[in-house]
């Protein structure tokens, strides 16, 4: 790019690692005479393999962006809310930090769970530093994923209990057969969205057919080769249908796979759980060799059986096989059909379609093992899980892999990288899953970096216990994050909780425009000591802190490995990539990296030796590397031992800074495990019903209305969520859709990428309504019009009108209108689509912590 | 859009859109070059009738406002100071063409003037110059045309109708002027035939406008498009189309010329008829700008 | 020696990626794109489709622009690069009516971003910018003279662009232009294209 006469008197390409949204790719940064010029993929990286994604391009103006926060600032007006001017002092580091020790030192004598402890995903690496060890060093268990909404918790929780894994991707590097259930793999952003990108254009390319189930026609939609618009939050009905067809119409279903795989030879009895042998307690199967109940590892096992009802201990029991069949026989095509909108013929040709393409019964040899090839996949994210019914739907949707065995084999639908021997010189980092007493997969790690990791995976479950904390994860032990302190720092009493929160730290999260409606969220966290370290003065910031702390962005900071193992890599073959994230420039005027600020806090607050111990956990560091409790070190000389810990003596920081990344092969047996274990995942989660009787329980006593426990199933079903139940005069449903040119509501900042969605793309700052709508509404494109949530606020917006979008919904993509004074390049730019979605239980599905991400809406001209 | 907006934002939003409106030549500073085209048309066509009428006046009168339109021109440029590059391809780029013209125009007319002062004009210098400045004010009246007419992207203008209309409207913008400065009181000619002659051309104006646009309006979807601009109730120049165009441009001369030419017309009447056709020669550059679209970049790629 | 450049439109997905690369790579001030992407629909609910067509100049072995430039600023150089010489322009734009892929861009006045001066990356980025002259793709030449791909090539992650010499028939982009019907855009104009698509 310099083509100047300057003088220029240097000139490097630095690597490092992305951070514009979760997947934290490769890059190479060109710097000239100290200036960013020119940021790249790292073609060394198997993140991203020398690609970056619009955003990932666009970093250098997130950079030099002018209305960066630049210094603490305190808020001296004390009145708090939208739109109120804080009235911002500038102050120093110290007077920052002496004021935020001291409220959080009484908050920790007193009850450590009043510090509530928030962040967001894109700066990944911090984020965990906090929310993953400082938070639990500091003792609150109050921490939740103000990505809100935006967040995969049926999905993740899914992942953990049928693939021990965080994530799911489809192995496109052998796939024939694609459906996505609204999600955009390798078309928009999703995990490791730069490979997955290339992998989708190949596998396209040599012939893989693409079905995309999604109300809007949309960045997969217009590439997929089929394109089904349904309406939201019917996904559930759709795969239901099909698990119908494939089980009880077509017989398509992997016999095998089920039987050694999964528990659907398990046998549960009348009370919907396993019955269990008396005195090993183990789950019992039917052998259908001996005509006999036996224990699932007996050895004498012949060949347990499928299908059939069987009188065992007195009383007839049923295969968990025989109960899924049973229990979505109700769903035929044309109940399907009416609830979704998609022809019945449609359906069936799908369901039929996919399951010839599962090719069960086939293998491949890849690396000289032979593996089952199921070269057919289901996908799904927010478009399908996010809404009331997440639970029920996902479970649908996953057991169409399951059913037919295309789950963690060649071609199928797999969890991200849950087996990891580490690199082959140390060993580190290292997790796999293991399997408990009663055959069922349990994940390796959940959260960390390497075992033990820092939190307990979702299965085995822990038992539900009257809840003690804000986010409610002792009442629903399981799900990954949860927006409920929104709901119960307002009114803890009724959940039997007897404090409430009294300070909040806020790390690179828009919490006030990422949970939901606006209001409702001030109105939660208008009384906390609030605390934002942020980019930006941005909403909540002007909202609600006290406090605000000027963070370095991912050029400017150093991060350890910035990467997790899980989900950041692409599934199947290829290698594993370790990074660094090393600041290209230093950090201008006087912002300060998170991490570092988090241990000068642990410091001042008197708990850095736990603070210390918890990193040796979240990184798996042993002795010699593990850090000395009683020590004080530098960040760098941190990381230096993490590196070190994990790759050993020659490649610490230094070797990181110099070479960027480490590589080495994936083993096949890392790939696609799951045919190397005896694992089971859940066909039936027996562990659902179990502990949701107990919640139930609980619930019960706390005589909590809006708590729906009607999802806590054993098996998949389907109820309309809210937005999609008739309401009178709201007669459309409004869904947020994804680009890959933004990420959350963050990047309208970005002029580059503003300038994408402005002037080169048709639709993502309008409002889509379908040209039918329009007309019956009298609506024209360009038009101003209100969109207004049946249950929460309403947003103001243009109208684009398009044929993409089905007629009964309207899209918004992502989450824009900023109103903050402190970006004033976002502001009023985009859809405000979050005003739309109400923040309550009545919304939630209680099994996930799932919100529903659509609305019932109406929409008028203003 | 007002008529002397900075064009960048509506410019940069263009780009998502299929049928893409051009706006450098039309909008902001675009108008100096559509006042250049319309000044150096009508000048030259002034010099046409004033040499045909022996008229001094209009002679300087045509050599003004056809340096005014220069200056338009030079005023439209990027880069001003580097305007004498513009010669430099005469035997490809029509702008080189027009440029040369009008300089060719400026320094013969100029010259044959000054010999008309002196009383030289019948010599044979004389006559090279007059023929010079003939070819000179030919070229200044071809060329806009051809300009417009040999961009292949914008299918509205890229038709030879363009010239011949452009032509058309320089002689008329030509008599128009002698028309405006006789009821002023210069130049001090009877002009009764030119008002007849400025009649017979408004009329083939005007028959070939409504060729120009029947032809466009059954060819691509871009020159439809075109075409809507300026007729459709909602088009970008529709206004500027029936008040100036067809009102003031053609209603009202072709009127005023038919009334004239059976009745007593007083000479200022003449004069406001000129300055309504002037405008409406002035308009119908700016239509035909203003409903410039390019080719659709679609069509021929199925998406699957 | 002829430089092409292949889009595989089975391939690309639409991202914009081409759009911010080339940015970042050539620091293009506001509202300039010498490479874009054009969205478009056609068709009826539910029997839409939605297409993404990647822009950027087509580097014409017949390029209308330099046909009409007046002063000689558009060349075309002999490995098929269509450049524009800033320092002979004059910004009289007739470029810019003439070609038919709306590939050039008018610099009218020095632009920044964020609207209130010049940012970091700017200062050195827009001196190769300069006001009152057209300006548009050069397919990336200094990045060629240095071996390397277009900016736009090199980063697009679905590995849906190739660049190459199309004179040599042995070439990644004269198989693919032979083998899967590539095609140019307009080609009815003559200006033969340099960009070459594949179809969807």
């Amino acid at each position: 790019m310099v083509k100047t006469t300057t003088e220029i008197w240097e000139d490097e390409w630095i690597p490092s690692a992305c951070s514009i949204c979760y997947n934290q790719c490769g890059i190479k940064v060109h710097r000239v005479n100290g200036v960013v010029v020119k940021i790249e993929g790292n073609p060394d990286s198997a993140l991203g393999m020398g690609r970056l994604c619009p955003r990932g391009l666009a970093g250098i103006q997130m950079l030099y962006d002018p209305h960066r926060v630049n210094h603490p600032l305190r808020r001296t007006n004390p009145e708090k809310g939208i739109g109120v001017d804080p009235q911002w002092e500038r102050i120093s580091w110290d007077e920052a930090l002496d004021i935020i020790t001291e409220r959080l030192s009484k908050i920790r004598q007193d009850n450590p769970h009043k510090l509530l402890f928030s962040g967001c995903v894109p700066s990944i690496a911090p984020l965990f530093v906090g929310l993953g060890v400082w938070r639990a060093a500091y003792g609150t268990a109050n921490a939740f994923l103000s990505d809100g909404h935006q967040c995969g918790n049926a999905e993740h929780l899914l992942a953990g209990t049928l693939h021990a894994a965080t994530t799911t991707n489809p192995d496109l590097a052998y796939c024939n057969y694609l459906l996505i259930f609204g999600c955009h793999v390798g078309f928009s952003g999703y995990y490791a969205y730069t490979t997955m990108a290339q992998r989708m254009a190949e596998a396209r390319s040599r012939g893989m057919r693409v079905v995309v189930v999604d109300p809007m026609m949309n960045t997969a939609a217009e590439k997929a080769d089929e394109w089904l618009p349904l309406l939201p939050g019917s996904d559930g009905a759709l795969a239901l249908a099909m698990l119908n067809l494939l089980l009880n119409e077509y017989g398509i279903y992997d016999a095998p796979y089920l039987r050694e795989h999964t528990n659907a030879t398990y046998l549960i009895g009348e009370d919907g759980l396993y019955v269990r042998d008396g005195a090993s307690g183990k789950p019992i199967v039917w052998d259908a060799v001996s005509s006999m109940p036996r224990v699932f590892d007996d050895p004498l096992l012949k060949e347990p059986a499928l299908e059939g009802s069987h009188k065992v201990g007195g009383q007839w029991v049923r295969t968990a096989f025989d109960m899924l069949r049973d229990s979505v026989r109700e769903w035929t095509p044309e109940a399907a059909a009416a609830v979704t909108t998609l022809p019945a013929d449609t359906i069936r040709r799908i369901a039929r379609e996919f399951g010839e393409a599962a090719r069960i019964g086939s293998t491949i040899v890849i690396d000289g093992k032979e593996l089952p090839y199921r070269p057919a996949a289901v996908i799904y994210f927010k478009g399908a899980h996010g809404h009331d019914n997440a639970w029920g739907t996902s479970l649908a949707i996953e057991l169409l892999a399951e059913v037919v065995g295309a789950s963690n084999v060649p071609g199928s639908l797999m969890g991200c990288n849950p087996v990891n021997f580490g690199h082959p010189d140390t060993g580190m980092p290292h997790y796999q899953p293991t399997v408990d007493k009663d055959g069922m997969l349990v994940p390796g790690l959940w959260f960390g970096m390497s075992q033990p990791g820092t939190t307990p995976p979702p299965f085995p479950p822990r038992d539900p216990r009257k809840p003690r904390f804000l986010n409610l994860i002792d009442l629903v032990p399981w799900p990954i994050s949860t927006f409920l302190p929104v709901i119960t720092n307002t009114q803890p009493e009724s959940f039997g909780i007897d404090y409430k929160a009294e300070a909040l730290v806020n790390y690179g999260s828009n919490l006030v425009m990422s949970l939901g409606n606006p209001e409702t969220t001030v109105n939660a966290f208008k009384d906390l000591f609030t605390v934002c370290i942020n980019l930006w003065v941005d909403e909540t910031a002007e909202a609600l802190a006290d406090i605000v702390l000027p963070d370095t962005c991912y050029l400017e900071r150093l991060d350890p490995v910035p990467v997790w193992y899980h989900h950041h890599h692409p599934v199947g073959m290829g290698d594993w990539t370790c990074q660094i994230r090393q600041p290209i420039v230093p950090p201008a005027h006087e912002r300060r990296h998170f991490s570092e600020v988090l241990l000068d806090l642990a410091n001042r607050l008197d708990f850095l030796p736990d603070f210390q111990v918890m990193l040796n956990l979240f990184y798996g560091l042993k002795p010699p590397y593990a850090l000395d409790p009683e020590a004080e070190y530098t960040w760098e000389e941190i990381c230096d031992r993490i590196y070190k810990g994990w790759f050993g003596e020659k490649r610490g920081l230094e070797w990181f800074k110099e070479h960027g990344v480490l590589n080495w092969k994936k083993q096949v047996e890392e790939a696609y495990w799951k045919p190397f274990t005896h694992a089971r995942g859940p066909i039936y989660f027996e562990w659902i019903e179990e502990k949701g009787r107990k919640i139930k329980k609980i619930v019960d006593e706390l005589g909590l209305e809006d708590w729906d426990m009607s999802t806590f199933k054993a098996l998949p079903h389907w109820r309309p969520c809210q937005a999609l139940q008739p309401r009178e005069g709201y007669d459309l449903q409004a869904i947020y859709y994804r680009v890959p040119f933004h990420t959350f509501s963050m990047t309208y900042e970005n002029p580059w990428l503003d300038e994408v969605s402005r002037l080169t793309e048709p639709y993502s700052y309008f409002i889509s309504i379908n040209t039918e709508t329009a007309r019956r509404k009298g609506i024209k494109d360009g038009d101003e019009v209100w969109v207004e949530s049946a249950d929460a606020g309403r947003v103001r917006g243009q109208v684009k009108v398009v044929e993409g979008v089905h007629p009964q919904v309207v899209g918004i993509a992502h989450n824009g209108g900023h109103w903050a004074r402190g970006m004033p390049f976002a502001k009023g730019k985009g859809v405000f689509f979050n005003a739309l979605l109400a923040l309550d239980l009545k919304h939630t599905d209680m099994v996930s912590f799932t919100m529903d991400c659509d609305a019932r809406v109406k929409v008028y001209k203003t | 859009m007002a008529i002397w907006e900075d064009p960048f934002q509506k410019l940069s939003e263009d780009l998502k859109t299929t049928l893409r409106p051009q706006r450098e030549w039309v909008a902001g500073r675009g108008l100096f070059l559509l006042l250049g085209h319309f000044l150096s048309g009508a000048g030259a066509g002034t010099w046409l009738f004033s040499i045909y009428y022996g008229l001094a006046a209009g002679l300087m009168l045509s050599l003004g406002v056809v340096a005014l339109g220069g200056v338009a021109h030079l005023l439209f440029l990027g880069r001003f100071g580097r305007a004498w590059r513009i010669v430099r391809q005469p035997h490809k780029s029509w702008i080189s063409r027009g440029l040369l013209s009008m300089a060719l125009f400026l320094v013969c007319g100029t010259a044959y003037l000054l010999l008309e002062r002196i009383g030289a004009v019948s010599g044979a210098l004389g006559g090279v110059l007059l023929l010079l400045s003939l070819v000179g004010m030919a070229g200044i009246l071809l060329y806009k045309g051809f300009v417009y007419a040999v961009s292949r992207a914008i299918p509205f203008w890229n038709t030879p109708l363009l010239p011949a209309l452009y032509i058309a409207y320089g002689v008329r913008g030509g008599a128009a002027i002698l028309l405006v400065a006789a009821a002023l009181g210069v130049g001090g000619v009877e002009l009764s035939s030119l008002e007849f002659i400025k009649l017979w051309v408004v009329v083939s104006s005007a028959v070939l406008v409504l060729i120009y646009l029947a032809g466009m309006s059954s060819s691509g979807v871009a020159s439809r498009r075109s075409v809507s601009q300026l007729l459709g109730l909602r088009g970008s120049a529709s206004l500027a189309f029936y008040l100036g165009v067809m009102l003031l441009g053609l209603v009202v001369p072709i009127g005023m010329g038919l009334f004239s030419h059976y009745g007593t017309v007083l000479p200022w009447v003449l004069g406001l008829v000129g300055v309504s056709s002037l405008i409406g020669d002035f308009y119908v550059k700016y239509c035909v700008a203003r409903a410039g679209i390019y080719l659709p970049l679609s069509g021929e790629f199925p998406a699957r | 020696m002829r430089y092409v450049m292949v889009i595989d439109l089975k391939r690309c997905i639409g991202c914009y990626g081409c759009q911010i690369a080339c940015k970042s790579e050539n620091a293009t001030p506001p509202g300039v794109f010498w490479a874009r992407v054009l969205k478009q629909e056609a068709g009826k609910f539910p029997n839409v489709r939605r297409s993404s067509l990647p822009l950027l100049c087509m580097h014409c072995q017949d390029p209308a622009c330099q046909q009409v430039c007046p002063t000689g600023a558009t060349t075309k150089s002999d490995n098929g690069i269509v450049e524009v010489d800033s320092d002979e322009c004059v910004g009289c734009r007739y470029c810019m009516m003439a070609c038919p892929y709306g590939a050039r861009y008018f610099n009218a006045k020095e632009r920044s971003y964020f609207g209130q001066g010049l940012n970091e990356y700017e200062k050195v980025g827009y001196p190769n910018h300069p006001t009152g002259v057209v300006g548009k793709c050069d397919f990336c030449r200094h990045r060629l003279e240095k071996k390397l791909e277009p900016a736009c090539v090199a980063n697009c992650m679905a590995r849906a662009r190739y660049f190459g010499d199309v004179d040599d028939p042995n070439s990644e982009v004269s198989h693919l232009i032979r083998e899967k019907r590539g095609q140019q855009l307009h080609p009815e104009l003559g200006t033969d294209p340099s960009v070459y698509y594949l179809p969807a």
